[in-house]
């Protein structure tokens, strides 16, 4: 029989583990669904499936195969191209968008607000189909309604311009998203900076060289950093808009090679090796870009 | 009355109290002892055509299998991942499952022994079903001696066309028979109708970008990617005359267009046909079928006659496509999938149905005397289809199926784009590519331990 002193110490000893229980459930879930897997298809990347029931080691084999595999380098210059696309040209226009929409003589700003962040609601396969239509090479409305460059493009059918295509729609659908993050940086800095800068006689563009940029470091880092980490692990968009990465695998990402070779040719071990790649390049990637905004720099 | 218990006195409040309450009553339910008299036979599908078909006929089903309780599911094209997943972790599969032609290769993968589904060759032997279905449309579902699975359909190819289009050009289809009095035809259909130097119409359309419509015309020929025995024949003679032929259709005669959009059944290819700019087409009966539900503006415009043969007396027709039924290793009670498989693939009716709302020729030859098969078809002017199909239905080309299809076609699709665009020749395009998908097998079968032999 326990005495009151026994129920006393229990009451103690449960206040004591008690923390540790209530923070319990998320390091368990993240063992079992983070830990594990990331261990797991570690270990996967020097194995090779033989079927659905076994599996034999490879040692490095998956890795220098991946190296020497021509549709490998090809899709990670499709991603990087993509990439460059989304730093050179989509987070400039979120930028000038916030920039805009952050101006005093704009009206209807909420609207514009509203319908420029809109694409991003809309679902990636949605927004494939409804490309794939405007893309089209003589159906399309950018070849046959606006006819900008005179002659009929295969936006989709040329090689050469597929991940161009892919790169306007990412434009298209993601620069209103990131436009929000600008302006919420834009909003946060304080106006005194401007109006000493007036007094001193600084114009519009000294002020954005030296008051607008510096204040958006932080914003910029992180905008950069996640769009660059998106930009590598982009899948849906090509997959549909390019029908799994044709023609000549000029619409396949680093991912949906990845996905080819896991979920239809059956290879987990090469794909878990191609997912560990892209890790480190997405890694090395965003410490360089820490780096080189000053991130880490102390004040 | 008063509640005999006052919730503001339970610990932490009345809301959760209420949610402890709830959460008692849902686990009655989940640990409740399931009906013990009622059987359980999960089936997945993939094509919402085949998900409406079968949700129709279940209740036709249950009332001679009242115990049985079918759960159908459509996972869209997402299924064949989710089934890999299951397979793999030999948890989750269902008990039947359909399968599309260029998906079930992945599936052989490894030996045969643990491919996940159950041969059905000893209960199609045993029941006699094997003579009773067109026997070439067992070789995308077979591996080895197995039989994976039973085939959905036949998907006999026809050349479909613009009579009215090919009339104007002062063309009669119907006396086409070869290949090269198809290109003598195209020739004065395909035609620039404004003078600017452009052509405006193309005599036929054809994918350059994936396998499928070279596929069409190397089966037609006789040829294929791997053959019976599991090699690979894309380097054969039959396969590189195929392939320039092809690629002549589009450089030299100058009577194909690419596909518009990125497949046949693109919006956009469907807005070409509509603004006559595409006068035929490849189509299988399942792809007739899709035009007449998704551009039924074009009823009474489409012809359709035999493929032309590659010489007088050749073989006029393809296949195209396919879908299978099959049992997967973890269901629990295969003779009770094997009744609903059979009730959903071999019963009349049922089939005749299918033809009606989708046009898919039924694999069962006794489904083929129905008077449904034998209807004038209005999308097509009156012509009855059916019986077109079924003229072609024995002369129906195998085709082989492997493991390493997925990554042959993947393949294949660039090899094909590079000899129409002229990067390369189809020799050189074809001669790479089976090394480099020969080079793949050998590799695995290195790792394997596997002394290279044929595998059927």
């Amino acid at each position: 029989m326990k005495t009151k002193r026994d129920r006393y110490t229990f009451w103690n000893q449960q206040q004591k583990f008690a923390p540790y229980l209530f923070i319990a459930p998320f390091f368990i879930l993240f063992a079992i669904f983070m830990v594990y897997p990331l261990i797991s298809s570690l270990i996967m990347g020097f194995y090779e499936m033989r079927g659905f029931k076994s599996r034999i080691f490879v040692g490095f084999e998956n890795f220098t195969d991946l190296f020497q595999d021509p549709i490998f380098w090809k899709s990670l210059l499709n991603t990087t191209y993509f990439a460059l696309g989304t730093l050179l040209l989509q987070l400039p226009i979120a930028l000038f968008l916030a920039i805009l929409l952050n101006a005093k003589f704009v009206k209807g700003k909420n609207f514009l607000r509203l319908a420029f962040f809109t694409p991003v609601l809309v679902a990636g396969v949605f927004v494939a189909i409804i490309f794939n239509l405007i893309y089209d090479q003589r159906a399309g409305l950018i070849n046959n309604e606006f006819l900008l460059f005179g002659k009929e493009i295969g936006w989709l059918s040329n090689p050469r311009y597929v991940m161009l295509a892919v790169i306007l729609t990412g434009v298209w659908q993601w620069a209103g998203f990131n436009m929000i993050f600008f302006l919420a940086g834009l909003q946060g800095i304080r106006q005194e900076l401007y109006e000493a800068a007036a007094v001193d006689g600084a114009n519009w563009w000294q002020s954005f060289i030296h008051i607008t940029l510096p204040s958006l470091r932080p914003v910029i880092a992180f905008v950069v950093v996640v769009s660059m980490i998106g930009s590598f692990q982009l899948f849906d968009l090509p997959y549909i808009l390019t029908n799994g990465g044709e023609p000549a695998d000029a619409g396949t990402t680093i991912v949906m090679y990845l996905y080819k070779n896991g979920f239809q040719f059956m290879r987990l071990g090469y794909a878990a090796t191609i997912g560990w790649v892209l890790f480190i390049i997405i890694a090395i990637i965003s410490i360089a870009q820490l780096k080189l905004l000053g991130i880490f720099r102390e004040e | 009355m008063r509640f005999p218990y006052d919730p503001e006195n339970f610990p932490l409040g009345k809301g959760p109290m209420v949610m402890l309450i709830l959460f008692l009553i849902s686990c009655l339910f989940i640990f409740a002892p399931a009906d013990e008299t009622e059987k359980e036979l999960e089936f997945w599908v993939f094509a919402p055509t085949h998900y409406e078909e079968y949700q129709a006929r279940l209740p036709i089903y249950n009332t001679s299998h009242p115990d049985v309780n079918v759960q159908l599911i459509n996972f869209g094209g997402t299924m064949h991942d989710k089934l890999l997943t299951a397979l793999l972790s030999d948890f989750g599969a269902p008990d039947i499952v359909e399968v599309e032609i260029n998906s079930i290769g992945r599936f052989l993968k490894g030996d045969i022994d643990e491919v996940g589904f159950v041969d059905l060759r000893p209960r199609l032997e045993s029941e006699g079903w094997l003579d009773q279905l067109v026997i070439s449309r067992f070789t995308p579902w077979s591996y080895g001696d197995k039989i994976f699975g039973i085939p959905h359909d036949l998907h006999p190819v026809v050349l479909l066309y613009r009579d009215d289009l090919f009339k104007a050009a002062d063309v009669e289809m119907t006396e086409i028979e070869t290949w090269d009095d198809f290109i003598i035809a195209a020739k004065k259909a395909t035609r620039d109708l404004d003078g600017d130097g452009e052509i405006d119409q193309y005599a036929i359309v054809l994918d350059n970008k994936t396998e499928s419509d070279y596929m069409n015309l190397l089966l037609q020929r006789g040829g294929g990617f791997f053959d019976a025995q599991g090699n690979v024949i894309i380097d054969s003679e039959i396969a590189i005359q195929t392939l320039e032929f092809f690629t002549s259709l589009f450089n030299e005669h100058k009577i194909a267009t690419p596909v518009y959009g990125t497949w046949h059944g693109d919006p956009s290819n469907y807005a070409a046909m509509q603004d006559g700019k595409i006068l035929s087409i490849l189509a299988p009966d399942w792809y007739v079928g899709l035009l007449q539900s998704q551009v039924p503006q074009m009823s009474g415009k489409w012809k359709a006659i035999s493929m032309p043969a590659w010489e007088i007396g050749g073989r006029r027709t393809t296949t195209r496509g396919g879908t299978m039924i099959g049992i997967t290793k973890q269901c629990e009670n295969p003779d009770l999938a094997w009744e609903l498989l059979k009730f959903t693939y071999f019963d009349r009716a049922s089939l005749i149905n299918r033809y009606e709302t989708t046009l898919i020729i039924p694999p069962l030859k006794a489904a083929w005397d129905a008077e449904a098969l034998k209807q004038p078809l209005e999308y097509l002017g009156g012509q009855p289809l059916g019986e077109l199909f079924i003229e072609l239905a024995p002369e129906l080309p195998p085709r082989y199926q492997n493991p390493y299809w997925s990554e042959a076609a993947d393949l294949l699709n660039d090899a094909i784009f590079a000899a129409v665009t002229q990067k390369q020749t189809p020799r050189q395009a074809l001669t790479e590519l089976a090394e480099k998908v020969r080079s793949i097998i050998a590799k695995d079968q290195e790792r394997w331990g596997i002394v290279a032999t044929n595998e059927n």
